[in-house]
């Protein structure tokens, strides 16, 4: 259930409940008001216990935030750390060298300058650099994080890469599926790494995640279709 | 440049591979042009030319002016191409002294200033004081790669628009007469230099490239913004319809075989034909839309409009 | 200008030369062993510049120092008395020196092996004492003359030539006087092979005619390489014959 709100609005949700509020909400101290302070549809989900409240909104630029699981390149080597970029033309984040599985003061990562890492945010204070870890915290395992290797990273909007990511009924990937074996890292800042077998699937999955973005749902499967096809007849000619 | 747009060594290597199968990002063929459109404003001179995401503005004014002590038979041409923050962060404000930004800015210069596109003579008014002095402000509004194609499409549309008042001369007296008192006199243009950019990229070693024989190197018409960044060199080629060259330029970069940089040209040529007769189309159905009732008004015989 | 006759019936150009004929080349190296790690003065024609090399060196700035590679940088000084009027503004900032110096750095960026010199700056320095026309061309052959006397890898020379285009008749190395009459490019040519690494057209050429303008080029450029290489092993000679007595 959601509706468009903007900033400043009233926001509609059952008072006599516990709210969790999410991003987009502002809760004033004194008055203990709830605001909305982004343009977007709100989201309101109700459980038995408690309720939460959050503003789906649309942006380019990414803003770190603690869990959320981001693909950045390595732009620069501290002795120490990694410099990473989330975004071009942002504050870079850190990934400290002991933020890997198995790591120790010896045992090192072997990241280059260049390289595509899935991570995790742990750590995002306004007044301090955001961290990275490539490891499960709780665990201090392997958690699927860590190099990508090869492949192809597509820029989205903040909003789209939400909706791959977390959305379970979302049928671009399942219709990508149907072509072709791939794998895929999305990463909420807006950066969609996908490898295939072959780079002229890659470079299909590459076209139809960029072109269904500002398409209904309803097309994606043409588009898809369409953009296999076309690669296909180029790589036979 | 204030700082660069980031690339990852997996985005580098992916588009070369791609481009290896004859591929490209935004699935156009090697020697595909992106399809232009050219929008006129309100008033004459004033034209946006959109490529693909990259689009260009340009604006003719004129005003009466002194030509140079030495020239006193020539008006005034002046280019001005600011880069600013609008159309991408990798651009700074006030500053441009890049190196791509000085190569841009002096293409245009010698494309369609230096090579006598405007005819500055007609630009005379009296000769040694007075003249016209045409100006043509360029802005970049968004960039995704072809900059200095899209500019150059725009500010010679826009010079084949443009009208400046009439004036009546009398000794020394001039007289300007407003647009909607005598119909404005267009200028005159003596040949359409198109500025097409190849860019290069080399799929073997470095030493292949210099020494071997095999001139492997792919050269891709109107790279966007990712292949602008990647690539290992680049050609503008600036020609016109009587296939005169007006300006060539590759300033360094990777060495390409004196043959394969003819069959650019060559391939130059076929889109400059096909863009010179979409500018020129594009300008006469806006003059005569412009001019509807023109036909009304005239005091010409019949015979004359066949 | 009518009172010149650029290129005489008889096929003389204004300074008595042939179409294909080059101007005097006259190349030394090693002229400036204090002050830089190679330097190299040049007369092409009437052209007259001297080239310095410093480095490959700690860059200055931090911002200048690339871990994978060494930056190439080049400055071109024309000085006001390099024309036969004494010019009354430097050309420091001029758009046209920028562009020069752009057109250079891209030139040697890809000819010299910069992985090899990883955290460095190669600083290069030239200074036109005199022009003559085609002076790209000879920013050319002066660096690489110099370049390969401060010892840096290559993979080829580059030799630098102008071809004007006189109606139909294209004319080796053009003149101050001869660029200013006619079209003229510029070409910059890798070692004995056909590549061009630097192309230069700055004024109308028919495109047909285009392609034998670049092949009188590419012969002059290949005369050219060989004119230097020919000085250069004269010099390495010398040296050894001292170094062993």
């Amino acid at each position: 259930m959601s509706t468009v709100v903007f900033p400043g609005d009233q926001l509609h949700y059952d008072e006599n409940k516990p709210l969790n509020i999410g991003p987009g909400v502002y809760c004033d101290p004194k008055s203990q008001k709830v605001l909305p302070i982004n343009a977007g549809s709100a989201v309101v989900s109700d459980s038995k216990k408690d309720q939460s409240l959050y503003i789906d909104y649309d942006s380019k630029r990414y803003i770190p935030a603690v869990g959320d699981l981001v693909v950045g390149i390595i732009v620069g080597q501290y002795t120490d750390s990694y410099k990473v970029s989330l975004s071009s033309f942002s504050t870079s984040v850190t990934l400290p060298y002991m933020a890997f599985p198995n790591a120790s003061k010896k045992n090192k990562p072997t990241l280059k300058i260049g390289d595509l890492v899935y991570a995790r945010v742990s750590s995002a204070e306004k007044e301090l650099e955001a961290e990275l870890e490539c490891v499960d915290a709780t665990t201090g395992k392997d958690a699927g994080y860590g190099l990508l290797d090869g492949g192809m990273t597509v820029d989205v909007t903040l909003k789209f890469a939400r909706h791959l990511l977390f959305d379970n009924s979302f049928p671009l990937l399942p219709i990508l599926a149907k072509h072709t074996q791939f794998e895929i890292a999305i990463g909420v800042n807006g950066k969609i790494w996908i490898k295939c077998e072959e780079v002229k699937d890659t470079l299909a999955c590459y076209r139809s995640i960029l072109d269904c973005q500002s398409l209904p749902v309803s097309n994606h499967k043409n588009v898809v279709k369409e953009n296999f096809s076309k690669v296909s007849k180029v790589a036979e000619a | 440049m204030a700082k660069d747009i980031e690339f990852s060594t997996s985005e580098n290597k992916f588009i070369l591979d791609a481009l290896r199968q004859n591929l490209r990002l935004d699935g156009r063929s090697f020697d595909q042009f992106r399809d232009v459109d050219i929008k006129f404003g309100k008033e004459y001179g004033d034209v946006t030319v959109t490529m693909g995401k990259t689009k260009i503005h340009c604006r003719i004014s004129c005003q009466i002016a002194q030509p140079y002590e030495d020239r006193p038979f020539e008006g005034l041409f002046l280019i001005s191409t600011e880069t600013s923050p609008m159309a991408g962060p990798q651009f700074e404000n006030g500053n441009s002294t890049g190196e791509d930004e000085v190569l841009c800015v002096r293409i245009i210069e010698k494309a369609v200033r230096r090579s006598g596109a405007l005819d500055v003579e007609g630009l005379c008014i009296v000769a040694g004081s007075k003249c016209w002095a045409i100006r043509a402000d360029v802005h970049f509004l968004d960039c995704d790669g072809g900059l200095l194609d899209a500019s150059c499409i725009a500010v010679m549309t826009a010079l084949l628009h443009f009208k400046k008042p009439d004036i009546t001369v009398l000794g020394d007296r001039v007289t300007v007469h407003p647009t909607d008192e005598r119909e404005p006199v267009p200028l005159g243009i003596l040949h359409i230099p198109i500025c097409v950019t190849f860019s290069f990229f080399n799929p073997q070693d470095t030493e292949e490239n210099i020494k071997g024989d095999s001139n492997a190197e792919i050269a891709i018409i109107d790279a966007n913004l990712k292949e602008e960044l990647l690539r290992d060199g680049t050609l503008t080629v600036t020609l016109n319809k009587n296939r005169e060259v007006v300006q060539v330029s590759k300033a360094g970069g990777l060495p390409m075989d004196a043959l394969s940089l003819m069959e650019n040209c060559y391939k130059a040529y076929t889109i400059t034909e096909k863009l010179t007769d979409q500018i020129l189309a594009c300008v006469k159905e806006d003059d005569s839309k412009r001019n509807q009732y023109a036909g009304l008004l005239s005091s010409e015989n019949a015979r004359d409009a066949t | 200008m009518s009172r010149f006759e650029i290129y005489s019936p008889e096929g003389l150009r204004v300074d008595g030369r042939r179409w294909n004929e080059l101007r005097r080349f006259d190349c030394s190296i090693n002229t400036h062993s204090h002050a830089a790690d190679g330097s190299s003065y040049l007369e092409q024609g009437n052209n007259k510049i001297i080239t310095l090399v410093k480095g490959p060196k700690e860059p200055s700035l931090r911002s200048q120092m690339d871990p994978t590679k060494a930056l190439l940088k080049v400055s071109v000084n024309i000085t006001k008395f390099s024309k036969t009027e004494r010019s009354k503004t430097s050309h420091k900032n001029e758009r046209r020196v920028l562009e020069i110096q752009t057109a250079l750095t891209r030139t040697f960026n890809k000819n010299v092996m910069l992985h090899i010199y990883p955290r460095t700056l190669i600083d290069i320095e030239i200074h036109v004492l005199q022009q003559d026309g085609g002076l790209v061309g000879t920013l050319i052959n002066g660096i690489t003359l110099a370049l390969i006397d401060a010892g840096i890898a290559m993979f080829d020379y580059i030799s630098g030539v102008s071809v004007g285009l006189y109606d139909t008749t294209p004319l080796l190395e053009v003149n101050s006087l001869e660029e200013n009459v006619m079209s003229s490019v510029t070409l910059g040519v890798v070692g004995k092979t056909e590549k061009l690494s630097l192309l230069l057209v700055e004024d109308k050429i028919p495109l047909d005619r285009l392609e034998s303008v670049l092949a009188i080029g590419i012969a002059g450029a290949h005369r050219v390489r060989e004119l230097m290489d020919s000085e250069l092993r004269k010099r390495a000679e010398k040296r050894v014959a001292n170094s062993t007595n």
